[in-house]
């Protein structure tokens, strides 16, 4: 993930701080106050459902203490407390306080501000607990699901098709109970402690491993892909890899989310605010290449498990590099044929993205594996994808400089001096520069390669 | 007549080199100080079967990996075929391994591995299928067509599928770590009777490491002691191997 929260972090921080100017925006000549004590409901309504699609299990950490002398009570308090650390409970507070900061402690005062934070408090824990809880239930019976799921739809039906209830009034009023008097808060942080002891209880009866682990067990088969067969051993390494990531789930999230990344380019092409070619490139270049950003960051950590069998196998090094050479040529050209449909905005963007493809495959492959040579962490890929640090370091960020920079440096300033056109035909040419010199950076990266597999393999073999 | 004494030496001198296998000069590796890996001077003949034993953190592992080019020699190199592992990767061609279960890709099938790595040799399908079925015994209906990934076997059924995903590349020199350990009795007594086949009829070299002492004397006709990173002992098994074995490692502990 490394490179993708850094930047949902920034922009949740961005928001956070511009929060009043965007709803003034938004929401003319109404009191800005209102208009966010209305929206809270539905962002923890939109945090529970995005917490139930994310949000990990964290059982198999308890193995090693379930045969010691240690009291059911205590494990499950450490299962409970340990559970905590995620990003979804840090981001309500991150954006909020700024907002509250400026504009309800200048109006309320003090005590209103603490009776929002134990409120939000209160509600963050309620859906963290309670989407744990629904989670190990929908793990042993997937009617529990439906069951959630009905329940929304019957709330957005009596909201919008009915018009019985509205949750903005209801969160309006509530907020606006908590501003008059700070203490009502209480009832928020009364409800998180009942979905504690809910989910407390729960576990403590359930503390079995083999009943709390998410594995589903279905028959595996072998697959073969057929059309990777004429490319010989690179392309057996490439259909293994292709195997890593659907099989596992880490790797499998990170292509769900470079599948959602498709829609990225909505939020500039629908703006007419945007002209001109600096945001296709933007978003071009994540669009196209978000794979081999978002996947090619980890490499070759994805192989940690078993990378010691690889060095040792007879695998040439300059076939493994080329396979992932052919892998990011694969899902690249793929990602730009799904971003075709980009050409309802004009044919500008489409002939974009295919420049922003090109740079891609030429720059960012090289990029991307240069830095993986330089990677000695290890990954499990067992583990779920999102908000797991495992993995990140140093060279994920020093990574992301030069990715994204880089580009920008070629096309900003001659689209300053107003040739844009100039600008975009330079990243192109540089790009194919680099595909069609791609024999000569694979053996650059075959050389270094040569000289730091000891580290990398020592460093995979470290648990 | 002298003349052909002469050439007579030089052959036996060629055959000699012909017939080593792995050379190791002067080795040395060193962790915070301590020196885990020692060996002055070690050849394996073609065809031998060597057992190498010796208590945890005698530095049996770091051979190995050292043999296979996973970790660099402080010191010293290792020859496989006269030529330096480090340096080239001719061994590769005609060595196959199972240390741990960082060799095996565990999100593939078992069949899907051993055509996989059946392909870096380049056997097709059909081969590796005829050849599986020699080891129908050996896997005891646990390995194939279970619809399991290698990450849903158990231990012992994943080193079951490491052993005969290297046998099957048809090696001249095999390694194996500590293939006895989490396997049944029944699968052992098979393991050693391949392994003793292998030597007899296939002339593969063969090292193993083990810490059960029955099974080395039984299968390795050279057994060599770790100590400390030393070899210590260097014997040719005879009946009297085990117990001299038994007697050093009681006295030890």
């Amino acid at each position: 993930m490394g490179f993708l929260v850094f930047y949902l972090l920034i922009n949740v921080l961005v928001v956070a701080f511009f929060m009043d100017k965007i709803l003034i925006k938004t929401y003319p000549g109404e009191d800005i106050l209102q208009t966010f004590n209305s929206f809270i409901l539905y962002y923890f309504l939109m945090d529970l459902i995005m917490r139930f699609q994310l949000q990990e299990l964290p059982t198999l950490s308890v193995r090693p203490y379930l045969h010691l002398p240690i009291s059911k009570n205590q494990i499950v308090n450490y299962l409970s407390i340990t559970s905590l650390a995620t990003a979804f409970n840090l981001t309500p507070f991150l954006l909020v306080i700024p907002f509250l900061i400026k504009v309800l402690i200048p109006q309320y005062g003090v005590g209103a501000f603490w009776g929002f934070m134990a409120c939000i408090f209160g509600f963050t824990l309620f859906n963290h607990f309670f989407s744990l809880w629904l989670k190990r239930k929908v793990n042993l019976n997937a009617f529990w699901m439906l069951g959630f799921f009905g329940l929304l739809l019957i709330l957005w039906a009596l909201e919008f098709y009915f018009k019985l209830i509205s949750v903005s009034v209801i969160s309006k009023n509530l907020f606006n109970a908590i501003i008059s008097q700070p203490l009502f808060s209480a009832g928020a942080i009364g409800l998180a402690s009942a979905t504690f002891m809910i989910n407390h209880s729960y576990l403590k009866i359930n503390l079995y491993l083999e009943e709390l682990q998410t594995s589903k067990t279905s028959v595996k088969s072998s697959t073969e892909i057929p059309y990777l067969d004429r490319f010989g051993t690179v392309g057996d390494l490439v259909a293994n890899e292709l195997k890593l990531i659907l099989r596992n789930k880490r790797p499998r999230s990170v292509l769900i989310m470079c599948v959602m990344f498709m829609f990225y380019g909505l939020i500039f092409y629908n703006n007419p605010k945007y002209d001109g070619y600096g945001h296709i490139v933007f978003s071009g270049m994540f669009m196209t290449g978000i794979f081999i950003i978002n996947y090619g960051q980890f490499m070759f950590s994805w192989q940690s498990a078993h990378f010691d069998g690889i060095l040792s196998s007879r695998i040439r090094a300059d076939d493994f590099f080329k396979s992932k050479f052919l892998l990011f040529d694969v899902l690249s050209t793929f990602c730009f044929l799904l971003t075709i449909p980009y050409v309802y905005f004009g044919w500008k963007v489409l002939i974009v993205h295919f420049v922003m493809c090109v740079w891609n495959l030429g720059v960012n492959t090289v990029l991307v594996l240069y830095f993986a040579n330089q990677n000695y962490k290890r990954i499990d890929l067992s583990k779920g994808g999102s908000f797991n640090w495992e993995g990140v370091g140093a060279s994920q960020w020093i990574l992301s400089i030069p990715l994204m920079v880089t580009p920008f440096l070629i096309y900003l300033p001659l689209s300053y001096y107003n040739y844009p056109e100039i600008g975009l035909g330079a990243i192109a040419i540089i790009g194919l520069i680099f595909i069609f010199s791609r024999e000569f950076w694979l053996r650059k990266l075959v050389s270094i390669f040569k000289t730091k597999r000891y580290a990398i393999a020592a460093g995979f073999r470290n648990q | 007549m002298l003349a052909f004494l002469k050439l007579n030496v030089t052959q036996s001198q060629q055959d000699l080199e012909i017939n080593k296998m792995i050379q190791i000069k002067d080795l040395q590796k060193i962790y915070n100080g301590v020196r885990v890996v020692n060996v002055n001077d070690l050849t394996i003949s073609v065809g031998e079967t060597v057992g190498l034993i010796g208590n945890n953190g005698a530095g049996k592992t770091t051979l190995f990996r050292m043999m296979l080019d996973l970790i660099r020699p402080d010191q010293g190199a290792i020859l496989s075929k006269d030529k330096d592992v480090a340096k080239s990767d001719d061994w590769k061609s005609y060595t196959t391994s199972y240390l741990d279960e960082g060799f095996l890709i565990d999100y593939l099938t078992p069949e899907e591995y051993f055509y996989f790595t059946g392909s870096l040799f380049n056997l097709n399908k059909a081969h590796i299928d005829s050849e599986l079925n020699n080891y129908t015994e050996f896997f005891n209906g646990e390995i194939l067509n279970r619809g399991k990934y290698i990450r849903d076997l158990s231990k012992g059924n994943q080193s079951k599928v490491g052993i005969v995903a290297s046998l099957l590349q048809n090696p001249e020199l095999l390694m194996l770590d500590e293939p006895f350990a989490n396997i049944d009795p029944s699968t052992q007594i098979r393991l050693k009777n391949m392994v003793k086949e292998l030597s007899s009829k296939k002339r593969i070299t063969t090292i193993i490491s083990s810490h059960d002492l029955n099974h080395v004397t039984e299968v390795c006709e050279r057994i060599l002691l770790m100590e400390k990173g030393k070899i210590i002992k260097d014997i040719a098994t005879n009946s009297n191997t085990l117990k001299e074995l038994e007697e050093y490692f009681s006295i030890l502990s």
